[in-house]
């Protein structure tokens, strides 16, 4: 008979408690959620370039006093969804009630939790499957970080004007790096040799990057940014941007080159250091070609919507790119710069600090 | 100022990787130009998810094959990249699909002021596409990460059998997990300081429900979730073709 394994079993009922929770959690809001029950669309007009819809949609309360009644409300929406919404029968709605409760001032919003709920309890599921203990290490160092991140940010929108954003962020960016490398790989020699590696090479990079946008300030359209318009400290806003977009990649070079240089020297402790450098350079040279197409992909994908629209307005593609893709290139070859400099620094380092722990034994 | 930047990153490339990093430099203004044909497709109208395949295909043939050369571990990461692609993009599918998550929002008004919105292309494919592409050089990175590393082992031990050479591969998987999720978790969190000083003071429950917020998180847990799935994949299909 094959043995059940409980932890699998708690850990699935876990995930399908939470995710039935993320479906039926209307009482926790304070807003009216309204449940799509059918929905009436009709065509407004049909111009030969797009259609508009309205919708006609008559769902039930599901929360708050008026729970249980049925009401009708109005939605508005365009084929290419470029602004709007979209509601379809069985989407769970917020909804402004009138004084009364008997009828619908507005739809506020769609609740999209749940979705969100699903993904993250896949996420988690898959990291402790596949990573056991070294995932759940993961997730720790996850939502240090994220907390670290929160932190940061409320301290930040509550000082609006007493605290540099840099500044804050510079310091940030160091209990970053130690936290999660202290967090995944333990204390050793090896973890502060990547320590201090990646803050040296952070240094660095974001010193040359600092420079360079410095001096081309005035070419750079700013506005292109992603929520700039609400920042009172733009300027440090971009520059924050580009300090914490490779933050993640310097580090995983940073530790991967000390853990391979420790390997060599606990394998041959007379390896000599031009070998060291060697190898080193291999590694090396192994993993920041997909590292950079990771920064590419990850982030200058985020300028497609906008070119898309820009371009369908009859805007030459070429200047679209250059006008609200331009920046989020600047960001990412920054990065690239960083990640490649990254190399050196870490070899420079690690050998410096894992080589003089040989020294000392012996 | 980019072309300054492009020039420094080919300066520096070669200087550490030779001609290895003139192969690099190249991979990556291959994947940048795939990038930006993708989009000139799109403005001409062709379907965004079908173009979004198309240039995954390319830029895993591109970086595994050009830059890593054509060998059983390349080819064992290329099938694993593709079908985790293709589970990836069920699940983008489904949810970009049923959260209704548009292009834009009430923040993006000023940048996109004066276009008209009416331009007979659906947004929300735009966005799956987008979500696909995105997510593919993780997935790429990692999966080349644990082939090549089982293909060391293999070659230093070749009486492994297909289970222990599994489990190593999982085993090295489980090492490169925590600095992939650290590596995305920083390339994706700007966005997210500049939505938490627009929205100073938005309730949790807004937030959380918030289409731009869960835009944001949505491409973030989705590049989480594929980055982890590919370790088991390509470690069961590497396994499987060495031990052949």
């Amino acid at each position: 008979m094959k043995k059940i394994n409980y932890k699998l079993v708690i850990l699935f009922i876990i995930s399908l408690a939470i995710i039935i929770f993320g479906f039926v959690n209307y009482s926790l809001y304070k807003t009216p959620i309204l449940k799509v029950n059918t929905v009436v669309n009709s065509k407004l007009n049909e111009s030969s370039k797009e259609t508009h819809y309205s919708q006609k949609i008559t769902g039930t309360i599901m929360n708050g006093k008026y729970k249980g009644k049925t009401l009708k409300a109005t939605n508005r929406y365009s084929s290419s969804l470029v602004y709007d919404d979209k509601i379809s029968k069985g989407d769970e709605i917020f909804v402004e009630l009138s004084q009364d409760g008997s009828s619908i001032l507005g739809i506020t919003g769609i609740k999209r939790d749940k979705y969100l709920i699903v993904l993250a309890v896949i996420f988690v599921d898959l990291l402790i499957l596949i990573g056991g203990k070294k995932g759940i290490k993961t997730l720790i160092s996850l939502v240090f970080n994220v907390g670290i991140s929160s932190l940061a940010i409320i301290l930040y929108v509550n000082n609006y004007f007493k605290i540099n954003l840099l500044a804050m962020y510079l310091v940030v960016s160091v209990i970053f790096i130690i936290v999660s490398l202290f967090i995944t790989n333990g204390r050793s020699k090896k973890t502060l040799a990547a320590i201090l590696s990646a803050i040296c090479a952070l240094i660095l990079s974001f010193g040359l990057s600092f420079i360079l946008i410095k001096l081309n300030e005035k070419r750079i359209y700013i506005w292109s940014l992603e929520y700039i318009e609400a920042i009172y400290d733009y300027s440090n806003y971009l520059y924050v941007s580009v300090l914490l977009c490779g933050l993640g990649a310097v580090m995983d070079i940073s530790i991967t080159i000390s853990s391979a240089l420790n390997e060599l020297i606990e394998k041959n402790s007379k390896i000599s250091k031009s070998a060291l450098i060697k190898s080193g350079k291999i590694i090396s040279k192994d993993i920041v070609g997909t590292m950079i197409n990771v920064m590419l992909f990850t982030c200058y994908t985020s300028v497609i919507p906008t070119v898309i629209l820009a371009s369908k307005n009859s805007m030459p593609i070429i200047k679209a790119l250059e006008f609200y893709g331009g920046l989020e290139l600047t960001i990412v070859l920054c990065n690239c710069v960083g990640i490649v400099l990254t190399i050196p620094v870490s070899l420079f380092i690690s050998i410096m600090i894992l080589n003089k722990k040989k020294g000392s034994v012996e | 100022m980019n072309k300054l930047l492009f020039l420094l990153l080919f300066i520096l490339l070669l200087t550490v990787g030779k001609k290895r990093g003139a192969k690099t430099f190249f991979t990556f203004l291959t994947c940048m130009a795939l990038i930006v044909i993708y989009i000139v497709f799109m403005r001409f109208g062709l379907n965004a998810i079908v173009m979004a395949f198309i240039t995954t295909i390319l830029a895993s043939l591109i970086s595994l094959f050009f830059l890593n050369g054509y060998s059983i571990k390349t080819k064992a990461a290329f099938i694993s990249v593709m079908l985790v692609q293709i589970v990836a993009f069920i699940l983008i599918y489904i949810v970009t699909k049923s959260a209704s998550i548009g292009a834009f929002g009430e923040e993006s008004l000023e940048v996109i002021a004066g276009f008209n919105y009416d331009i007979n292309y659906n947004m929300n494919d735009v966005l799956i596409g987008m979500y696909l592409v995105s997510i593919v050089g993780t997935v790429i990175d990692t999966s080349i990460s644990v082939s090549t590393a089982m293909n060391e082992v293999y070659e230093n031990n070749p009486k492994l059998k297909e289970k222990e050479l599994l489990k190593s591969g999982l085993n090295i998987g489980g090492d490169i997990l925590s600095t992939t999720i650290n590596t995305l978790y920083f390339a994706l969190i700007s966005g997210f300081i500049g939505f938490s000083m627009w929205h100073r003071g938005m309730p949790l429950e807004q937030m959380i429900n918030y289409k731009l917020f869960v835009k944001a998180l949505i491409q973030a847990l989705t590049a989480f979730i594929a980055s982890v799935l590919i370790i088991p994949v390509t470690a069961y299909i590497t396994s499987k073709m060495l031990t052949k």
